[in-house]
């Protein structure tokens, strides 16, 4: 089990550097991503689990990206960088890109099927598939922005 | 002749108080507002947030005793520069420079927004620092190349591919990242760009499927486009819309999904040549 949570966390840390490394950010802030990432993505993957809490994608998300953000607003200053470069590479590895895909094989497969059943299941895959990757975007965001809404003194002088 | 008279006077008067010397040590409003409106359209032209912008300028343009208003639209921003208590006030509108994404200079550039307020340096050092941190951004892009295939395989293992899929992953990103440099550096139109690489990414990440190889074809097919996907415009226009700067919000979220809906676009067509079903 812990070798399941910490391997999730190497990998979320390997995806935020190399995520962080096409926005170009300064060196010194590949760690603190790494470690951002590593921590955030294996909280989610701790509340998740039907071992703890089993909870659901869309919330869990939500109160990690919060975690994380908040962990970005005070390693920045530490780093030196605005908090948003801690940040948003942090979150990267939490984006539902296989729900986006999904919802996009629903779409077409609606699109090109023509006997009815089958396209109800298409429209139903896209649906559900969609609402779960919007939502879980929205919770990430949003939880992710609050800590830099709320703690506005640190996070806009963390390059001080 | 009235008006046009009116309007001679109002440009001398312009003039005059453009070359008195201001209290706060011979800047005039004129130049700082052409230094901030270059300011400006480098932060926002680097992927610096709309509130993020709004703070750096003020801080400058407090740090040197005037006050700053501006207006901030999708590929434009608006500066008004003025000293308060005093009539005259300038106004500069700069395009947002077209550069790519870059942390690097969006922490330079609010760190020397810092460098004014705390450390009161001068104005033309202050210009210097700016022309330096605008000119000396560079990166290893084989080094990026590396961390961003790296970084895809391990995505693709976050949503449950084995090791097969991961490599066939790191195989497509790293062909489909590479064409990417290529193509940008080239000056290709960067929805084009999304296009092709999505398009020879998921002809690549198909590999698992029509060999019957790993146990999850699926996730490697998914997974093998996500290096595209445009995470930052993305969150960028959530915090926008946070601060109420819906404009630059929508903006910045329609440039994201017209990239996204590329990327889909690669895919999809990449899927039905190489015969991988959805699901």
């Amino acid at each position: 089990m812990i070798l399941q949570i910490l391997q999730d966390a190497l990998f979320a840390a390997i995806a935020a550097i190399g995520f962080a490394a096409i926005s170009r950010p300064p060196r010194r802030a590949y760690l603190y991503c790494a470690i951002i990432a590593a921590v955030g993505h294996s909280a989610r993957f701790i509340m998740m689990h039907e071992e703890f809490f089993s909870m659901n994608i869309i919330l869990a998300t939500f109160l990690a990206s919060f975690f994380v953000g908040s962990l970005a607003v005070f390693l920045s200053p530490l780093a030196r960088v605005p908090a948003e470069t801690c940040l948003f590479p942090a979150l990267l590895p939490m984006i539902p890109g296989i729900y986006a895909y999904k919802t996009f094989g629903g779409l077409a497969m609606c699109i090109f099927g023509n006997d009815e059943s089958a396209f109800s299941h298409s429209f139903y895959l896209f649906a559900q598939n969609g609402l779960t990757c919007l939502f879980i975007l929205l919770g990430m965001v949003i939880g992710a922005t609050i800590p830099i809404f709320i703690f506005k003194k640190v996070s806009f002088q963390a390059t001080r | 002749m009235y008006p046009a008279t009116a309007e001679m006077s109002m440009n001398m008067m312009t003039k005059i108080s453009d070359t008195a010397v201001s209290p706060t040590g011979g800047l005039c409003s004129r130049e700082l507002c052409r230094f901030l409106s270059r300011y400006g359209a480098w932060l926002l032209g680097c992927g610096a947030t709309c509130i993020r912008l709004e703070k750096n300028m003020r801080r400058i343009a407090e740090a040197y005793g005037k006050e700053v208003e501006l207006t901030v639209m999708p590929r434009h921003i608006h500066v008004t520069v003025y000293e308060p208590g005093r009539n005259d006030m300038t106004t500069a509108i700069s395009s947002v420079q077209a550069t790519v994404i870059s942390f690097n200079i969006n922490t330079m550039l609010s760190r020397l927004s810092w460098e004014v307020a705390d450390r009161k340096i001068s104005f033309a050092e202050a210009e210097r620092q700016f022309e330096q941190i605008i000119t000396s951004d560079t990166q290893n892009r084989w080094l990026v190349l590396l961390l961003v295939t790296l970084a895809n395989a391990s995505f693709c293992r976050l949503f449950g591919g084995d090791a097969v899929a991961m490599a066939i992953v790191a195989v497509a990103t790293a062909a489909g990242y590479y064409l990417k440099q290529l193509l940008l550096g080239r000056g290709a139109d960067v929805r084009v760009v999304f296009l092709v690489c999505s398009f020879i990414s998921s002809i690549l990440g198909a590999t698992d499927s029509l060999f019957s190889i790993g146990t999850t074809p699926e996730i490697a097919i998914g997974t093998s486009v996500l290096y595209l996907v445009p995470g930052i415009p993305f969150l960028n226009s959530f915090s926008d819309m946070l601060y109420r700067h819906y404009i630059c919000a929508y903006s910045r979220f329609a440039d994201a999904v017209v990239l996204t809906a590329c990327l889909s676009t690669g895919l999809c067509a990449g899927m039905s040549l190489m015969h991988v079903g959805m699901f």
